[in-house]
């Protein structure tokens, strides 16, 4: 059986994150890129998942970006995945998930992953889509939010879904599947260094947008602006005794932002 | 895993610190054993994720190691800015006067160098380094020096990874690996603190000149277009510092319409509330360079020391096993500005040294001592001989310092023209005691928040960050001197030396604690240096944690 | 115009964030001149949503949607949408939501435009504006779709802005005898001891070193539990060990997005501003009439939150 992990290339954001004269990205002369936090326990999924199931003969990872993201590829491939598939399209930010989806979806096809694993959504424009398009795409059943996962037999997984406040739920799915996963569910593990030495005899097979004869993949939706929020309201100070400050803010609370 | 179980990596060479010294020296190292068809394991470890997130310079340097170590590129296609193309030096006063010097000496003009992103040109060089076969190990602190039964130098053990906060391990625990290595090369950058362990324990320093640090502290702005030309390059004296304290500020052009502008604040200055962040912020104040600076982004922020004390206060280069290039050997020309070049020069000699050693199968003292001989038949020599006594002029002040460096230019070095060594002094102990008297400099300075920023803000911008979840990599020896001892005699000064604002003192149930919030370190030493009872320790963090600087 | 509405069934009750797209949905049919559908696969909540106003109330009827399962949502909405002509499919962006509407994005290859935050019309046609990099910046997207599905964020849209109305419904029986049951989502079970999930609560009462002593806390937990909120801090307080990280509030904490973000004795440092300034309201309350915190709040207090918060948590009691 085959794993395939996606993973993405992210500005880091601890970087102060700033738009840039054009209004349509960010200022990148003061930004570092690094793996997408929520994709890194996807990763160690898929290799926890290697070492106890032994049907599981590979872990591959892929990432679609420009050339900066053969980086994200090779720290996996330094963490234990076999091998890399990069997609290189440096025109990805001006993709909607449908599009990207489709690319990524062509060059997987060919493969027949029997899972594809992804963080839960990117921590830059968090969509948190691909995992579950790429599914309806490849024809997979899938599992978003996974909190856990079980072989029960050859094809069928059992996941234990995250839903909203603190409840849970399991889902059985017949293979083959997608599960995007919920982040803090693992602890990804460190890159070793003779995992790091490792990387130059592993494979990282290149596929160039173009060479993909697709028709389709022109993105739905159309970016007009980046821009960082401003306060258009000017803060209203409340005054007056203790009492009065306590009882209009109970007005507010109660009747404003309705929380009481 | 026990101790027993250790994981070992027996290699060849072992450059410790991925910055320009190691990367240079591993690159050439690599390349002279082909070519002496010897099949050498090489291998860098660095701290931070990625080579250059911990790198931090001006910077304006000398091409020539580049043009040494890569011979047949042209020199545009080194990851330079921009040729310095309008050089000037200003005498600031904080009214707003500015003059310009009409002329600047030729050993200390930037004529032929290039302005340059040390993050830049290091993320170049290791590219190159991984091009060529050499294994560049990232992240990967290096926790302790190996030694054998006989004191020599056998290679480091690298930092546990997955400590939690109370020293105990984490779900994903992995213990440090022993690499071993004929010869250890510490290029660990400005006081590293291995190199400063190995320079405790063989009294490296014997005879020599303490060392004495600067640090620089530094912010990238975004400007409109126009603003500023790449290679433009201004040095600046007088306002903020004054004639007391040891530096200046600087103003480079880059591409991109990015201005990087800095201050160097020596650290054996005596007022103990000096604050090198709060003096950057005092430069922009001149108007000169609120002007520059009005319709500008703040992008990034970053501090870092350098050791500024020349020649006589380099420690004894080589001991059984090991070699210690760049910073941490303290190849850093303080007359010219320019560390970058001799960093990589000391890197190369290193190289060159190790190809001996090798030949001869031999790792101690008696091959290595080569290296020595190789750095003073050397331009590098003949370079940092020059300006040998050019930060122990300024002891008396900035007049005294330049009167110095301008006869020593015709003296070849000689100090005041003719002491051939002037005395050193360490910097920490040149800190007074903290008196009615003493001034509070920082008394007018408001943060706008536009062209000035309180300290929190910029070490936002350094984009720092550390695991909360680890014992802090800041250690006091000794805590209770906090209050004890150092409230009442120095007013607890790593509040204000500190650029990232790691030291607070709290008070909380009617008393006083040392907060230490050691996640906004960024690396820059200062700390370890100033502290005037030097008991605080710095030792690397957990491994990638720190600053994430991209071109600093 | 024609905007189809789905709205959640949480056990028997309307999901407060469907009840938001309703809002919206009803906002929008009036500024463009269109038609509302809401759709539900619930007759249970049918019986509330007939009083919002809309053009039908259709109800989805199929024994295999009396529980949510991605596959049999995905092909009923699917029948739905090829039988009438919607330019927009509005609900909220839940869990669940999260789940299935990428299937339909695919499927019917029309674009999702998820967790949006806001909107604006610009020359007659809507403009969406999402919070990327966690609520750093946003970005303001038009769909050049002829069918656009859209999710909205939680509390960014008034659910009392529901307008009160007529509707006829529609009850629609689906054949979804098509769809494989290779999905079987289970029972739904609470954990002991879960994890807090600060970004899941409506209301964050959030304190700051001005909160002075670990002795003072006991009133801000008061005031969170009066609130159906939760207790949250900036740094100073973690770093004093009064609180655990996990309720640290910032860049190396939690980022959060509430209706209500009470912050009590926080100066608005950046590094905490950049985890809390998404949130919906701020009310900041401080001694210092300078603290940045003020920069950003909607209201504000310049007051001594030790005296303010007991008398606070007293009358909300009261009310």
């Amino acid at each position: 059986m085959k794993i395939v992990v996606l993973m993405k290339q992210v500005p880091n954001e601890d970087a102060a994150i700033k738009v840039d004269s054009s209004n349509k990205s960010i200022i990148e002369d003061n930004v570092t890129f690094i793996t997408n936090e929520p994709d890194t326990y996807g990763l160690e999924e898929a290799l926890l998942m290697k070492e106890k199931i032994e049907s599981i003969d590979e872990v591959v990872v892929c990432s679609m970006g420009s050339s900066s993201c053969q980086q994200t590829i090779k720290d996996a491939l330094a963490k234990g995945a076999d091998r890399g598939i990069f997609i290189n399209n440096s025109n990805q930010s001006n993709q909607d998930p449908l599009s990207r989806a489709k690319i990524i979806a062509k060059v997987l096809e060919k493969e027949n992953f029997d899972i594809v694993l992804s963080g839960l959504q990117s921590d830059d424009d968090g969509y948190a889509q691909l995992g579950i398009l790429l599914a309806e795409l490849l024809e997979m059943n899938h599992a978003s939010l996974v909190m856990g996962a079980e072989f029960i037999d050859d094809s069928t997984v059992k996941v234990k879904r995250e839903l909203e406040s603190g409840w849970f739920q399991w889902s059985e799915l017949k293979l083959p599947i997608s599960l995007t996963i919920q982040s803090g569910l693992n602890q990804p593990r460190y890159a070793s260094l003779k995992g790091i030495m490792g990387v130059k005899k592993k494979t990282i097979d290149i596929f160039e947008v173009s060479d993909l004869e697709l028709n389709d993949i022109d993105s739905k939706t159309e970016l007009v602006k980046l821009f960082t929020p401003i306060k258009t309201k000017t803060t209203e100070y409340i005054d007056g005794s203790t009492d009065e400050i306590v009882e209009k803010l109970v007005g507010i609370m109660k009747n404003e932002i309705k929380v009481i | 895993m026990t101790q027993n179980q250790r994981e070992e990596l027996p290699i060849d060479v072992l450059f410790v610190g991925g910055g320009a010294a190691s990367l240079a020296g591993a690159l050439h190292l690599n390349r002279q054993a082909k070519e002496n068809n010897l099949d050498l394991e090489i291998a860098i470890i660095e701290k931070a994720n990625e080579i250059g997130s911990h790198s931090l310079s001006g910077a304006v340097v000398d091409p020539r190691s580049l043009i040494e170590l890569f011979p047949d590129l042209d020199i545009n296609s080194f990851p330079f800015e921009a040729p310095v193309k309008t050089e000037r030096m200003y005498f600031l006063h904080k009214s707003g006067f500015k003059l310009g010097f009409p002329y600047i000496p030729k050993g200390m003009s930037h004529h032929g160098c290039y302005v340059a992103s040390l993050g830049k040109l290091t993320r170049w060089l290791g590219e190159k380094c991984e091009e060529e076969g050499v294994d560049i190990f990232c992240p990967f602190s290096g926790d302790e020096v190996l030694y054998d039964e006989n004191d020599c130098v056998v290679g480091i053990r690298t930092r546990d990874r997955g400590i939690d906060k109370n020293g105990d391990q984490k779900p994903n625990y992995e213990q440090g690996v022993d690499i071993k290595a004929k010869v250890t090369v510490f290029g660990e950058g400005t006081r590293g603190s291995l190199s400063k362990q190995l320079i405790s324990k063989f009294d490296l320093m014997k005879d020599k000149n303490p060392q004495v640090w600067a640090v620089g502290v530094k912010e990238l702005w975004k400007v409109p277009e126009g603003t500023i030309d790449p290679g433009y390059v201004a040095h600046t004296l007088g306002h903020p510092l004054g004639n007391k304290i040891f530096g200046g500020g600087f103003i480079y052009g880059m591409q991109n319409n990015i201005l990087d502008i800095g201050l160097v604040t020596g650290l054996d200055y005596n007022n103990p509330t000096i604050d090198p962040h709060h003096e950057l912020q005092l430069l922009k104040t001149h108007s000169w360079v609120k002007n520059l600076l009005k319709d500008g982004e703040l992008l990034s922020y970053g501090a870092k020391s350098l050791p500024e004390g020349g020649y006589f206060s380099m420690p004894k280069l080589f001991t059984n096993g090991a070699l210690l290039i760049g910073d941490s050997a303290g190849f850093l020309n303080g007359m010219r500005l320019k560390g970058i070049h001799l960093a990589m020069k000391s890197g190369m000699l290193a190289a060159e040294t190790i190809i001996d050693a090798f030949k001869e199968n031999d790792f101690k003292e008696k091959s290595l001592s080569n290296y020595e001989k190789k750095f003073k038949a050397s331009w590098a020599h003949k370079e940092l001989y020059k300006a040998r006594n050019f930060h122990q002029g300024f002891k008396k002040g900035a007049l005294f310092g330049m009167l110095n460096a301008g006869l020593a230019l015709y003296t070849g070095g000689r100090g005041f023209g003719f002491i051939d060594r002037m005395e050193g002094h360490e910097g920490h102990l040149e800190m007074q005691k903290k008196t009615k008297q003493t001034i509070n400099r920082y008394k007018d300075l408001k943060f706008d928040g536009k062209i000035t920023f309180d300290k929190a803000t910029d070490v936002y911008h350094s984009a720092t960050k550390h695991d909360e979840d680890q014992v802090p990599h800041l250690k006091i020896i000794d805590p209770t001197i906090c209050f004890d001892k150092c409230k009442e005699e120095y007013g607890n000064p790593c509040q204000y030396f500190c650029p990232a604002s790691v030291y607070e003192v709290v008070e909380e149930n009617d008393n006083e604690r040392l907060q230490i919030n050691f996640s906004n370190c960024v690396h820059c030493k200062t700390c370890d240096i100033m502290d005037p009872y030097q008991t605080i320790n710095w030792v690397t963090p957990e491994s990638g944690d720190g600053p994430a600087w991209k071109n600093m | 115009m024609k905007i189809l509405c789905f709205v959640q069934n949480d056990d028997g009750a309307v999901n407060p964030v469907s009840k938001e797209a309703i809002a919206l949905s009803q906002e929008l049919k009036t500024k463009l001149n269109g038609e509302l559908d809401i759709l539900t696969f619930s007759q249970e909540i049918s019986t509330e949503l007939n009083n919002y106003e809309s053009n039908n109330l259709l109800i989805g009827n199929n024994s295999e949607l009396a529980n949510y399962n991605p596959l049999f949502y995905t092909s009923a909405i699917e029948h739905i949408l090829n039988t009438n002509d919607y330019d927009l499919i509005i609900l909220g962006h839940t869990y669940q939501a999260r789940d299935w509407v990428p299937r339909l994005s695919a499927r019917k290859d029309i674009p999702f435009i998820s967790d949006c935050i806001d909107y604006t019309i610009e020359d007659n046609s809507i403009e969406w504006i999402r919070s990327l990099y966690r609520a750093k910046i946003n970005s303001q997207l038009k769909s050049k779709s002829k069918q656009t599905i859209i999710s909205i964020q939680s509390g960014c849209f008034k659910a009392d802005d529901t307008v009160s109305g007529q509707t006829e419904i529609k009850n629609i029986e689906l054949d979804l005898s098509n769809v494989n049951k290779t999905i079987v989502p289970g029972e739904k079970f609470k954990e002991s001891g879960s994890q807090i999930d600060l970004t899941s609560s409506d209301v964050i009462i959030s304190i700051g070193r001005g909160i002075g002593k670990e002795e003072n806390i006991p009133i801000a937990k008061e005031l969170a539990e009066l609130t159906g909120g939760l207790l949250a801090s900036s740094r100073p307080v973690v770093d004093s060990g009064w609180l655990d990280h996990s309720l640290q509030i910032g860049s190396s904490g939690q980022v959060v997005s509430p209706k209500l973000y009470l912050a009590l004795g926080i100066s608005g440092a950046i590094q905490h501003v950049v985890g809390m300034k998404g949130s919906n309201s701020i009310i900041a309350i401080n001694k210092d009439p300078n603290a940045p915190i003020f920069e950003l709040s909607d209201y504000g207090v310049i007051g001594d939150i030790l005296e303010i918060i007991p008398k606070l948590n007293e009358a909300i009691k009261d009310a």
